[in-house]
């Protein structure tokens, strides 16, 4: 090889080294960036998690069955503690304390039916009613409902309660137990449902349904009671062990 | 080992991409009529995620987001350069992320799967290891 020929491959060998040099260079910056966007990426993911665990139930995820309860009552009109089409000509009653198991098992296995074949097509209407029977936490927990229910909420609320209902002999019902049950109901305000739940008025019903239940000659909850063209007024059922037989007493009442 | 070839890659993340905004707009449309997107094979899973309340965010249903993560992904398949190759690992692992949150979500706290969210999981992670591969491979180097 010549002195010129050997000059040109070293010139030419340098010049490939600076390249592999600065496209080295380059991707190192670039790797850098990378691992920014791996960082930025992750605070993303977390403030997009932060965000829907808040929007979710209220910021509180401890609840059991929130999404259950959501479900099963979605797209059933509800006034105060009334579940159904308000027009519905036959009204079933529920006479319930919300701190009793008897109660939530009737919630939970037999009223479910009911609302899916007589109250979602129309055909009656529920009317949650509080007998408060257990102890002195079945008021607060009752007037608790009422004040969900004027805000739309109410048999969300109910629902929510007995599938988070705690034993009967236990004294759970305080205000952080209530609150988190509204939040999970999806009661849109918390400040106005407190002080609807603490006021006068709404403790005087709940005294008042109770009275009225004691008055239909019940002394147990679940109680029930129908009402329609076919009744004459208030008819008490009692407790009918079966969905079968709310049913037959709906289509009686018609 | 054979590095894949970026264009191979590309290929891929495209077509994967626009699977996923089918996936994405089927959910967000049968979500916008009240309903839920249908379970294969009957099944309540996909109404029970549907109805659930980690089903939107910030008002929005979530595959709302997801069909902007897709077109995103597909945009950057399509482009060359340094620029396609970050944002496509960058929104691609957000993508991940989110929906790794979401299938912890549907297991331990919906308690219900939905199968629709399932693929759109597999997409999103099919996605983030063909945008991983091609950054880390080819960044710096010419397009």
């Amino acid at each position: 090889m010549s002195g010129r020929g050997a000059r040109e491959a070293r010139r030419e060998e340098r010049l490939r080294a600076e390249g592999e040099g600065a496209r080295q260079e380059r991707r190192k910056r670039l790797l850098q960036v990378a691992s920014a966007a791996i960082f930025l990426a992750i605070v993303v993911v977390a403030v997009l998690i932060v965000i829907s665990a808040n929007e979710s139930s209220g910021g509180d995820t401890n609840l059991e069955d929130v999404s259950l309860v959501a479900r099963d009552l979605k797209g059933i009109p509800q006034s105060g503690l009334t579940l159904g089409d308000p027009k519905a000509k036959v009204t079933l009653y529920e006479f319930g304390d919300l701190k009793c198991p008897v109660c939530k098992a009737f919630s939970e296995e037999i009223v479910p039916s009911v609302i899916d074949s007589k109250v979602r097509s129309g055909e009656a209407k529920l009317e949650f009613k509080n007998f408060t029977i257990i102890d002195e936490e079945s008021t607060p927990a009752g007037a608790a409902a009422i004040a969900a229910g004027e805000q739309g909420r109410g048999w969300n609320f109910i629902e929510l309660f007995y599938r988070n209902q705690g034993l009967e002999t236990q004294h759970y019902v305080d205000d952080a137990f209530l609150t988190e049950i509204a939040r999970g109901a999806g009661v849109p305000d918390i400040a106005k449902w407190n002080q609807d739940r603490k006021s006068a008025a709404t403790v005087a019903e709940v005294e008042s349904t109770t009275k009225e239940a004691e008055d239909l000659g019940f002394t147990g909850t679940p109680s029930f009671a129908v009402e329609g063209p076919a009744t004459k007024g208030k008819e008490p059922l009692g407790t009918p062990g079966e969905a079968s037989l709310l049913e037959e007493a709906i289509e009686a009442a018609a | 080992m054979a590095m894949p070839q970026e264009g191979t890659l590309r290929t891929i993340t495209t077509f994967v991409a626009a699977f996923g905004i089918g996936v994405a707009t089927y959910i967000a449309i049968a979500d916008s009529g009240g309903g839920a997107p249908a379970c294969i094979a009957g099944g309540s899973g996909c109404q029970t995620v549907a109805d659930s309340t980690y089903s939107h965010l910030l008002g929005a249903n979530i595959a709302v987001f997801g069909i902007v993560g897709y077109v995103l992904l597909l945009v950057a398949a399509l482009l060359r350069g340094d620029l396609a190759r970050m944002a496509g690992f960058g929104v691609s692992l957000v993508g991940f992320g989110y929906s790794v949150y979401l299938t912890y979500l549907e297991l331990f706290k919906i308690e219900a799967i939905c199968q629709w969210c399932v693929a759109s999981a597999i997409l999103m992670t099919i996605l983030f290891g063909a945008n991983a591969i091609r950054m880390l491979i080819y960044v710096g180097r010419p397009a």
